[in-house]
C-alpha cells in the first residue's frame, strides 16, 4: 500500500534537484560551502601561513638591503615595490601545488572531488582563501620598506585590479600545476622551482636593465615581470611602461591556466 | 641438511668476547652494504634530480646575487664563486634530504625500514652516505660553472676533501635529524621553505659578514652555515678566511647534535 502511494509523490521531487544543480543560488551556495571548507580545512595552518608570509615580506624588504654595503635609492624602491608580488604568489603558486599533492599522498584529493560543488565555484572559494594571509604580509611588507629605506609611497586606486589580477594569475597557475601533476614529488621540485625563477630571475625586485638581454627579452613573456609592472604602476608615481601590456599578458597566463585546470579538473574518471 | 646438522654443533659452542665483537660488527657491515643497496635502487629516481637541483640552486644563486648587485667588484665575485659550492651543499641538507623524509614518512616507508632486521644505525649511516656522496659531483660541476660564469680562478688546497666531507655530511645530518624531529610533513615543508629564504638572504655565504647588523653576525658564527660556507671558502682561496679551525669545531658539534636528535627520534619503540 505504502509502495502504491510513494510514486505520485516522486516527480515532485526530481525536478527540484534538476533546479537545485544550477543557478546562481547554487553556485553561491557551492561557493560559501567550500570557502568555509577550505578555511575548516587549513584553520591549523592558515596563521602559520599567515606568519610566513609576513616574515617572508618583511625579511625580502630587509635581507636584500644586506647583499648591498651601501643600497642606492632606486634599488630599494625596486625591491619595495617588487615584494607584493611574491606575497600574491606565494599560497596560490607555491604552496597550493603542495597542499594538493600532500592530499593526493593521504588520499583527500579524491575525497574533495567528489563533494557536489561545481569545479569553478571550488576554484573561486580557494582564491579567496587565499588572499586571506597575503593581504597584510604584503601591507606589512610595504610599511617596513618604506620606514627601513625612508621614502613614501603613491598608491592610486589602480592598485585593487592590479593586486587581483596579480593574485588570480597565480593562483590559477597554481591551481594547474597542482591538479596537473600527479607526482608529489615532482610537483614539489617544480614548485620549488618556481620559487627559484620568480624570486632570481624575474626582473621583479630588481630592473629588467640588470639582466642578460636574451633573459630580459624572455620575461616580456613570462607572467612575473608584468605582475612586478601593473603593481609598481599603482605604487611608484612614473616608474614604468608598457602597463596595458602587462595586462594583456597576465591575461593570456590566467586563460591558459584556466584552460588546462578545466580540462584537468573538469573530465570525468 | 645433514651436513648443517652435524656442522652446527662445531660451530661457536664456547663464545669468546672477540669473535662476538667480529659477528656483530660484520652483522652491521653486511647491514650497512644491504641497506646502501636498497637505498640506492629505491631512490634511482629521484637521486639524479636531486643532483641536478643542488647544481642549479648553487650554480643559480651565484647568477642570481650578480643580477641583484648589478655591478660587481673582483672581491664581491670572488665570494660569490667561493660561496657557490656551500649552497650546493646546502640544497642537499635543507631540501633533498628533508624531502625523502617526509616522502618516506608519508608512504609508511619509515616503518617499513625500522622493522627490517638490521641495525637502525646502519640504515640511518646508508642514507647519510648516500646523500653526502650526491653533493661531491654537485660541488666540482658547481663550482666549475660559477668560476665560468664569473671569470675567475680558484686554488684549491688538500683541505677541499675535509672541508668538503665534513660539510657536507653536516648539512645532510642536520638535515635528516629535522625533519625526523618534525615527523609532520606539511609542517617540514613550509619549514624548508623558511630555510631556503633565510638561506638566501640572511647568511653571509656569498658576501662578506661585515655587512651584517653586529647581533646577526653574532648569531650566525654560531649556526651551521656559516661556518660551512667559511671552511669551504678556506679550501679553494687564499687569504680570505681566517680562524678556519673553530669553523670546524662548530661543524663537528652540529654534526654530533644531529646524530643524537637521530638517535633519539629513531631509538624509540612506538
Amino acid at each position: 500500500m505504502a509502495v502504491a502511494v510513494a510514486p505520485p509523490a516522486s516527480p515532485s521531487v526530481a525536478p527540484n534537484l534538476a533546479v537545485a544543480r544550477a543557478g546562481p543560488r547554487y553556485w553561491l551556495h557551492g561557493y560559501w560551502r567550500m570557502f568555509v571548507w577550505d578555511l575548516m580545512n587549513l584553520r591549523r595552518y592558515l596563521p602559520i601561513l599567515a606568519s610566513i608570509l609576513i616574515l617572508q615580506g618583511t625579511g625580502l624588504v630587509l635581507g636584500v638591503g644586506l647583499f648591498f654595503r651601501h643600497i642606492p635609492e632606486s634599488a630599494a624602491i625596486y625591491v619595495v615595490s617588487g615584494v607584493p608580488v611574491l606575497s600574491l604568489l606565494t599560497v596560490g603558486l607555491i604552496f597550493e601545488p603542495q597542499i594538493v599533492a600532500d592530499q593526493r599522498a593521504e588520499g583527500s584529493y579524491e575525497f574533495v572531488r567528489s563533494l557536489p560543488v561545481p569545479r569553478s565555484m571550488m576554484t573561486m572559494a580557494w582564491y579567496t582563501v587565499s588572499l586571506i594571509p597575503a593581504l597584510p604580509a604584503m601591507v606589512i611588507a610595504l610599511l617596513v620598506g618604506m620606514a627601513r629605506y625612508h621614502f613614501d609611497l603613491d598608491v592610486i586606486p589602480s592598485v585593487v585590479p592590479a593586486v587581483l589580477a596579480t593574485s588570480f594569475t597565480g593562483m590559477i597557475m597554481g591551481y594547474a600545476l597542482a591538479h596537473g601533476i600527479t607526482n608529489p614529488m615532482t610537483t614539489r621540485q617544480v614548485s620549488g622551482m618556481l620559487v627559484f625563477v620568480l624570486f632570481g630571475f624575474s626582473p621583479v625586485m630588481f630592473p629588467a636593465t640588470q639582466l642578460p638581454h636574451w633573459l630580459a627579452e624572455v620575461n616580456l613573456w613570462l607572467p612575473f615581470e608584468s605582475m612586478a609592472t601593473i603593481i609598481r604602476d599603482a605604487l611608484v608615481k612614473g616608474m614604468v611602461t608598457g602597463v596595458g601590456r602587462a595586462y594583456l599578458v597576465l591575461g593570456a597566463w590566467a586563460l591558459v591556466s584556466g584552460l588546462v585546470t578545466a580540462r584537468v579538473v573538469g573530465h570525468r574518471r | 641438511m645433514g651436513a648443517t646438522l652435524t656442522e652446527q654443533p662445531g660451530r661457536p659452542s664456547t663464545p669468546d668476547l672477540v669473535s662476538r665483537v667480529r659477528q656483530v660488527h660484520g652483522h652491521w657491515l653486511e647491514s650497512y652494504a644491504a641497506m646502501l643497496r636498497f637505498d640506492i635502487a629505491s631512490q634511482r629516481t629521484s637521486l639524479p634530480g636531486f643532483l641536478i637541483m643542488q647544481i642549479l640552486f648553487g650554480v643559480g644563486t651565484a647568477i642570481i646575487y650578480g643580477f641583484y648587485i648589478g655591478q660587481l667588484s673582483r672581491e664581491a665575485a670572488l665570494f660569490i664563486v667561493s660561496g657557490a659550492p656551500a649552497l650546493a651543499v646546502i640544497a642537499i641538507g635543507v631540501v633533498a634530504v628533508p624531502s625523502m623524509v617526509t616522502d618516506r614518512q608519508t608512504a609508511g616507508t619509515w616503518d617499513f625500514i625500522w622493522s627490517l632486521p638490521v641495525p637502525r644505525s646502519a640504515s640511518v649511516a646508508s642514507t647519510f652516505t648516500v646523500y653526502t656522496g650526491l653533493t661531491f659531483p654537485g660541488i666540482v660541476v658547481t663550482l666549475a660553472l660559477a668560476s665560468w660564469r664569473f671569470g675567475l680562478h680558484l686554488h684549491p688546497t688538500p683541505m677541499v676533501i675535509p672541508a668538503f666531507l665534513l660539510g657536507s655530511l653536516m648539512a645532510t645530518s642536520v638535515g635528516f635529524g629535522t625533519a625526523q624531529v618534525i615527523r609532520n610533513p606539511l609542517v617540514t615543508n613550509v619549514a624548508t621553505n623558511v630555510l631556503i629564504f633565510v638561506v638566501f638572504l640572511f647568511s653571509p655565504v656569498m658576501f662578506p659578514i661585515d655587512q651584517f647588523p653586529h647581533w646577526l653576525a653574532e648569531v650566525q658564527r654560531v649556526l651551521p652555515i656559516y661556518p660551512l660556507a667559511q671552511v669551504m671558502r678556506a679550501s679553494i682561496t687564499n687569504g680570505l678566511v681566517h680562524n678556519v679551525s673553530i669553523c670546524y669545531a662548530i661543524l663537528a658539534g652540529w654534526t654530533v647534535a644531529a646524530w643524537t636528535a637521530t638517535a633519539w627520534v629513531i631509538g624509540r619503540r612506538r
